[in-house]
């Protein structure tokens, strides 16, 4: 009996739940480790090494030390320092993009919640914004390559309609490549981005909105005053995965420009850059450095956003 | 019961991990997917090596070999012929095919590739490696009848032959007969040949061309062959140093001037834009390339409502020159070396399919007697180009080819000058940036290669 008693609290003192949270939390921390910091630490490394494949022959792994970082920051004949003009070019077509889908998406995100206009055929609309977003960005991109080819559709009608006497080259004019891009960036994301803004205004509390309504203030000021801070959180994360997404855009312009990012390498993004080195020469070093420096660069722009935007004052 | 509860699920949790995340465990754990498929075809591959493998694997980027070889090779009974077709844009097929054979020790008998298509740009790559394999010793011994520089093409640098090649590319000038006739005042292919056997002429006529409103060339890299084959050195010299010979400059200089003065358009000669000039309502007088032009790229010549067959004739042009070819390579490890050898035997050996490929395929064979008895033919004339004797033509021209001062990387050093340097020619860059470009694109795609 008395051993019993003396036993009893010294076991309940080694029931912990907390390992159960544990154990339920580690599927995600293991392939974390496996999938993600593992590779991580593994491009820092390889970005050290001199190794790529010439034919069917490999050269290296060979340890260079910083080289490739010092060739990617190494300027060519004509002054250019190629990563620096890729990382414009991305910064470009992110933000040619991303300002009109933020503002798009926020807009239709309050005509949609808003108890005022109460739009009918909601689903409908939600449904054919948010449509673009299932087509895979290759195949959309590819679809804008046939349409405005040399001689597709586009060509055929403008000169039909004697705009154009002779076919404009679209994919060796920079505006008019960029133009694309950010246009099909756009029409591919601002349906996500509405939705989830609506979820994000739905979230706030409808007194707020039936308060500053008593109280007598405007829409517009209903919409700077309480719509927009209580909508921060929110606004933040879609900046920042919109930020993210668009420091590695890829598709669009790798289909659209057949991966040679013309003209001029204007819409070569960093990602395309880093892919150039991988495709056929396997150069795991150069890509290893290109994706440290992206890391860095997405890391710090981050961090640079989520300061910004949910500090108060 | 809970605590039994949350067991299970931690286990399922964790088991579902295990499954999808490290692959070995969960290949020896998991032996339902793959291994059933592949026990029984493997110990029949290993217990019986006189039995060879009942599929044959063929690396291809188009599928011009593909039909021949369908209609003209008899398939061995019990053998499943599989083709892996990889285009050669942005240069995915050899990208692809490197992989293959770099694994190719490891890979399963049946998914070993037996034989693979190379191109005159690239085939010294393959040629001159271990991954390919000695073919007089599988049993193709007679190349007497091919052209010799088939052979030494296919060749390693101490002469083993590693593969042949179905036909001999010898490239024409190919042009339109009505434009030719309003331009010129003559469709006669020796006529035409005497008003454009110098590049001189060539420009000269081009300006005439303009002036009656039809253009040279469909794209201004239609004459990079010409000049390219008859290069002084190659692309890459001895300490890999990039250098454009002579040739390359003035293929340069005629792309920029015939743009600049609206001689040609300006596209990539394999672009929609490029084979819309083959219709009837087109405006280009020249094309350039051999047989396998005919059929491989102008389908819109050949047409039957919007096309203009019968309105084609070709003559050897400014220079002398051939272009690509496809070569029929013997990849080490075939476990199906009998029908490798009999693939290749038949199509530079068998005179009837040879014959056929002439008379139903408008190719130019490798097989010199059966081109000799067409050139000779009187009765012979390809219809497509109004009944011109093609053979006979390129009979001659087979004559000038030189195999010489190629590089394992011209594939790629041909397609990104043509691309960089037509930004040039439509004005978008300078002449320093579009070379700049030029040799970025040479540094990610062969890092050894030095460039200026």
């Amino acid at each position: 009996m008395n051993q019993l008693c003396e036993k009893a609290p010294a076991r309940r003192k080694t029931i912990s739940y907390a390992k159960w949270g544990y154990l339920f939390i580690a599927p995600f921390f293991i392939t974390y480790g496996i999938f993600k910091l593992y590779p991580l630490f593994l491009t820092f490394y390889n970005s050290f090494f001199e190794n790529y494949r010439s034919g069917l022959k490999q050269v290296g792994p060979n340890f260079v030390g910083l080289a490739n970082y010092i060739k990617l920051f190494t300027p060519d004949a004509n002054g250019t320092i190629d990563i620096l003009k890729y990382a414009g070019n991305t910064v470009v077509l992110w933000l040619g993009g991303a300002i009109p889908q933020i503002v798009i998406a926020l807009l239709l995100a309050i005509f949609f919640t808003s108890y005022r206009l109460r739009i009918k055929g909601q689903q409908f609309f939600k449904t054919v914004i948010y449509m673009p977003n299932l087509i895979m960005a290759s195949a959309f991109s590819m679809l804008f390559y046939t349409l405005f080819s040399n001689v597709g559709p586009v060509n055929q009608l403008l000169a039909q309609m004697g705009i154009i006497d002779a076919p404009v080259d679209f994919f060796a004019i920079q505006i008019t490549v960029r133009g694309l891009i950010c246009l099909m960036n756009f029409l591919l994301w601002f349906g996500n981005t509405t939705i989830l803004l609506m979820a994000g205004i739905m979230g706030i509390d409808q007194n707020m909105f039936e308060a500053a309504n008593i109280d007598g203030a405007s829409s517009t000021q209903t919409f700077f005053k309480v719509t927009l801070p209580l909508l921060t959180p929110i606004l933040v994360y879609t900046i920042i995965t919109a930020l993210i997404g668009g420091l590695q855009m890829f598709d669009v312009p790798q289909v659209l420009t057949n991966g040679a990012g013309t003209p001029n390498r204007s819409s070569m993004t960093l990602i395309m850059f880093l892919n150039n080195y991988l495709k056929t020469s396997k150069n795991y070093g150069m890509a290893g450095a290109i994706s440290v420096i992206i890391f860095i660069v997405t890391g710090l722009l981050s961090l640079l956003v989520y300061r910004s935007l949910t500090q108060k004052d | 019961m809970k605590k039994a509860l949350a067991l299970l699920l931690a286990l399922v949790m964790t088991l579902s991990l295990a499954a999808c995340g490290a692959s070995e465990p969960a290949a020896t754990q998991a032996p339902a997917a793959d291994k059933p498929a592949t026990t029984p075809a493997a110990p029949a591959a290993t217990e019986a090596p006189a039995e060879e493998g009942k599929v044959f694997n063929i690396y291809a980027w188009n599928e011009e070999f593909k039909g021949f070889f369908e209609k003209y090779y008899t398939v061995p009974e019990g053998v499943t012929v599989n083709w892996i077709i990889n285009p050669s844009d942005g240069n995915m097929y050899q990208t692809k095919l490197v992989e293959a054979l770099l694994n190719q020790a490891d890979a399963p008998d049946d998914e070993k590739i037996d034989m693979f298509l190379a191109e005159a740009d690239y085939i010294m790559k393959y040629a001159d490696s271990e991954y390919t394999q000695d073919i007089t010793a599988l049993g193709v011994t007679d190349f007497s009848n091919t052209y010799p520089y088939t052979v030494q093409a296919a060749s390693d640098a101490n002469g083993v032959v590693k593969g042949v090649s179905f036909q001999c590319c010898p490239s024409a000038l190919i042009y339109r007969r009505s434009i030719a006739k309003d331009v010129l005042g003559t469709d006669d292919p020796a006529e035409v040949q005497a008003l454009l056997n110098s590049w001189d002429k060539f420009n000269a006529v081009a300006a005439e061309a303009k002036a009656k409103g039809y253009y040279m060339t469909s794209s201004e890299a239609e004459t990079f062959r010409v000049f390219s084959n008859n290069g002084e050195a190659p692309l890459v010299d001895e300490s890999g140093k990039l250098v454009l010979n002579d040739a390359i400059r003035a293929w340069q200089a005629q792309a920029k001037d015939f743009t600049d003065k609206g001689y040609t358009l300006t596209c990539d000669i394999w672009s929609d834009e490029c084979t819309a000039q083959m219709f009837a309502d087109g405006k280009t007088m020249c094309f350039f390339g051999p047989a396998w032009y005919f059929n491989f790229c102008m389908g819109n010549a050949q047409d039957p409502d919007k096309g203009c067959y019968g309105d084609w004739a070709i003559c050897e042009g400014p220079a002398a020159h051939f272009w690509g070819g496809t070569w029929l390579l013997a990849a080490t490890g075939s476990d199906n070396p009998t029908m490798l050898a009999d693939i290749m035997d038949t199509f530079i050996n068998d005179e009837e399919v040879c014959s056929n490929l002439i008379k139903n395929e408008a190719q130019f064979t490798n097989n010199q007697t059966v081109n000799a008895k067409f050139a000779e033919d009187p009765t012979y004339g390809n219809d497509f180009l109004g009944g011109q004797n093609d053979v006979a033509v390129f009979l001659e021209l087979a004559k000038n080819i030189k195999f010489e001062n190629k590089t394992i990387y011209d594939q790629e050093l041909t397609e990104g000058l043509q691309g960089y340097w037509r930004e040039y020619c439509d004005g978008e860059v300078t002449e320093a940036e579009a070379m700049a470009n030029y040799y970025k694109y040479i540094n990610e795609m062969d890092p050894e290669i030095v460039t200026p």
